[in-house]
């Protein structure tokens, strides 16, 4: 039943059919590139998953150590196979992805390309220089589209923004039962589905299949509540490793899931304003935080927030080998989380499904309740 | 290959003096008791000296580490708590000093009583800069510098960092940043900024970037003059001390010295075979390599890494100036590593022996697209060699010469 979004993810037919109707495609590569704009302009926004088990192509362009995310999405790229793209939209969220921008730009071209330049810091004054960098964003596409920019286009896809966040959150919530209506793996199916179509559609289709998943007797026979944790995961044979030894992974703070919908943009104030104020300060990862405070202080409390509502017992890290952002943060968060058990897989691509094998069926049966 | 005589131009001394007056400054300021800072490269230096603050460089450091031997236990320690492997040399080394300071070079770094976190190179300054004030608990202040692109800036001279326009969106943004950074200052120091203070450092910065730039362009000169086992140090003078009445004496002698070296028409080495440029973090713990190619006879006119530290600061216009520092290709849109190559064609290049630095992703990603741009437009080759920075393990020295040689032997 949700394998459908997941075969819209891997064959893109959702894009074809958006753009055999002549929509212009524009793929984002971060998460938090705020959709919206592009979507009130009349294009589809796609989050850039590259899905190559090896990046040949890409190394001989970015150094082998960088994150695979990266690689696999340069990978594609140089395959032809975001041949649909009409543009790219980048933010300066990472070191990777302000070159890999660059990268994509330089070797593989598309019509439109933009990139959003982040401030780390909310205060007034980057909060403000913020909305307008995303108004010059706004224009600059909507002027490659011949569309005029249109505040009042922007508070509706808002709206429509916040209605999948707000599905997107029930759903989740329902993973947090006794009995988990939902499998992570599962759950990972669906939000691969809403990166590459549009919100609207996903919508409607997942109001449909929620009442099914609410109704639904839910996975009573597990022996451990699992939070995992991790930046652009979005591979399926680790979560499935890990389901399939006992675990159900009851909640997740990764940029392709739970980081790519949490947090709410305010309808009651001007919409830039308020897709800044989200974009800075509600996503899992982003390293912008309170003058007086740490962005790692704010994803721990994502973090240990998710925990304590899906009251997952044990943590599983999958930390990409080459995250600039998962290796300077896992330790401190891992010395946040001191009273539950952790277990750190370093992942890379093509993923060797049995060496993590033993040590994720050793951690869960050290666990189990 | 035959060895010749090699011939530095003797910078070494002036480093030494330099070092020792910087050092002089902090004991002194520390027994004042004045407020220490943390600081990263493309920082505005100058307002270290505006506001007597003790400066440390969570970067200078490590370097200071990795050519004493010290580093690689340090970024060990790093690693077995948990730091990834593929992250800043710089981080794992000063980390490691952190935790275990008495297997650090003496004297570690003085702790900080602030943190300034700049990214005009790269997000991992920021970063660092997160782990660092959360270890030590002390407030930390951001400036963000967009990463530059072609629409923003137009051309950029590649030494004195002037471009063609900078987009007063980003300007405007960053200098009220920066006029918040001095608040900043202001509330750690207890001091309102003195501003005759301000124009006298901005003034002697001034004088000392105007040497400080002409002594990579005057390496671009026919015999190359000079070594690049000397002129690495130059980022230190030029990232971390700008606006010191040492930096000037510095840039001063160092300016001189090289100039009458091109004057005579002296090479560092007596017969020059090829003429090499070199891009990416200097791998520090093994700076003799750069001798062992020049004795050899391939010099290096160009160190595009050395290029990035230096701008000619404008007192008229000193906030601009410091935004200005962020102009450099490693912080901009990869269309804009066409600027280089005006200096790369003047300094008639053979070929480009590049350093990928294992962890310093805003280095190493352009490393293969400047190699492919430097052989599409000027037919140029280039020799990629893996070196992290502090860590020699990856690359050992012998290691690298072999390739050296196997590279200049494919350019005769």
């Amino acid at each position: 039943m949700l394998d459908d979004f997941y075969q819209f993810f891997r064959s893109k037919s959702k894009i074809g059919e958006y753009k055999e109707a002549g929509r212009k495609i524009i793929g984002t590569l971060c998460n938090n590139v705020p959709e919206e704009i592009i979507h009130s302009l009349g294009a589809v926004p796609v989050r850039l998953l590259g899905i190559s088990q090896t990046t040949e192509n890409a190394r001989s362009k970015l150094p082998s150590w960088i994150c695979y995310y990266a690689r696999r999405i340069l990978e594609d790229g140089l395959k032809g196979e975001f041949s649909q793209l009409d543009g790219i939209v980048g933010m300066t969220t990472d070191d990777t992805k302000m070159h890999l921008y660059s990268a994509y730009t330089f070797y593989v071209k598309h019509g439109f390309s933009y990139l959003i330049q982040t401030p780390y810091v909310r205060d007034e004054l980057s909060l403000d220089f913020f909305a307008g960098e995303l108004e010059r964003f706004a224009v600059k596409l909507s002027q490659y589209l011949s569309v005029e920019f249109d505040e009042e286009k922007l508070r509706s896809s808002v709206r429509v923004y916040n209605r999948f966040r707000r599905l997107c959150e029930e759903l989740c919530d329902l993973r947090s039962d006794d009995a988990p209506k939902l499998s992570g793996v599962d759950w990972m199916k669906i939000m691969l589905g809403s990166t590459c179509m549009l919100k609207d559609d996903f919508n409607k289709m997942l109001e449909e299949k929620l009442e099914h998943i609410k109704d639904s007797e839910g996975i009573k026979d597990y022996v451990l509540r699992v939070h995992v944790s991790g930046t652009d995961y979005y591979d399926l044979e680790i979560l499935s490793l890990i389901e399939s030894m006992g675990a159900v992974i009851v909640s997740d703070d990764l940029c392709t899931a739970t980081g790519y919908f949490a947090g709410f943009v305010d309808e009651g104030k001007n919409p830039l304003r308020s897709l800044a104020e989200r974009s800075l300060g509600c996503s899992s990862c982003i390293l912008s935080s309170h003058p007086d405070s740490l962005s790692i202080e704010d994803r721990i409390a994502f973090i240990k927030e998710r925990i304590k509502k899906s009251r997952a017992k044990a943590v599983i890290i999958l930390r990409d080998r080459g995250c600039e952002i998962c290796g300077h943060q896992y330790p401190l968060i891992i010395e946040a989380l001191h009273s539950l058990p952790v277990l750190v897989l370093d992942m890379d691509i093509p993923v060797s499904v049995e060496q993590y094998a033993t040590r994720i069926e050793a951690f869960i049966e050290a666990h189990a309740r | 290959m035959k060895f010749q005589d090699w011939k530095p131009l003797g910078y070494k001394t002036l480093y030494r003096e330099l070092f020792r007056k910087h050092l002089a400054r902090q004991n002194d300021l520390l027994k004042r008791g004045r407020p220490t800072g943390w600081f990263f490269s493309f920082h505005p230096s100058e307002l270290i000296y505006v506001f007597d603050v003790v400066s440390a460089f969570p970067e200078q450091y490590p370097a200071y580490c990795a050519a004493r031997g010290s580093s690689m236990d340090l970024i060990d320690t790093s690693m077995s708590v948990g730091y990834g492997h593929f992250i800043c040399d710089y981080f794992k080394t000063t980390l490691g000093s952190i935790i275990e300071p008495e297997k650090a070079t003496q004297p570690t770094m003085p702790k900080p009583d602030f943190i300034v976190d700049t990214r005009a190179l790269c997000v991992a300054h920021h970063e660092m800069a997160e782990v660092f004030s959360k270890i030590y608990r002390v407030p930390r202040y951001v400036v963000n510098y967009p990463y530059w692109t072609r629409d923003l800036l137009g051309k950029v001279d590649e030494l004195t960092k002037i471009p063609e326009r900078i987009d007063e969106f980003y300007l405007e943004y960053c200098v009220e940043k920066l006029k918040g950074l001095v608040g900043f200052l202001e509330e750690v120091t207890g001091e309102k900024m003195d501003e005759a203070k301000f124009k006298e450092v901005f003034r002697v910065s001034e004088e000392t970037s105007k040497l400080l730039v002409e002594i990579p362009r005057l390496m671009m000169a026919k015999p190359t003059p000079g070594s690049q086992r000397e002129l690495g140090d130059l980022v230190f003078v030029a990232f971390f001390v700008l606006g010191s009445s040492y930096a000037y004496e510095f840039a001063e002698k160092a300016y001189n010295i090289i100039k009458d070296r091109v004057k005579r028409g002296e090479g560092v080495v007596p017969e020059e075979k090829c003429r090499l440029l070199t891009f990416g973090i200097m791998p520090w713990h093994s700076l003799s390599l750069y001798e062992y190619c020049e004795r050899l006879g391939a010099t290096f006119p160009v160190n595009l890494y050395v290029n990035t530290s230096v701008y000619l600061v404008n007192p008229e216009k000193p906030f601009e100036s410091m935004v200005r520092r962020s102009l450099h290709f490693a912080n901009s849109t990869y269309e804009m590593m066409e600027d280089i190559l005006e200096n790369v064609k003047k300094a008639d290049i053979d070929g480009a022996v590049l350093f990928e630095n294992t962890g310093c992703r805003i280095t190493s990603m352009i490393i293969r697209p400047l190699a492919d741009l430097l052989y599409s437009r000027l037919g140029i080759p280039s020799l990629i060699i893996e070196a992290p920075q502090c860590d020699p393990r990856v690359t050992p020295l012998g290691k690298a010469k072999m390739q050296v040689e196997a590279f200049l032997e494919s350019l005769r």
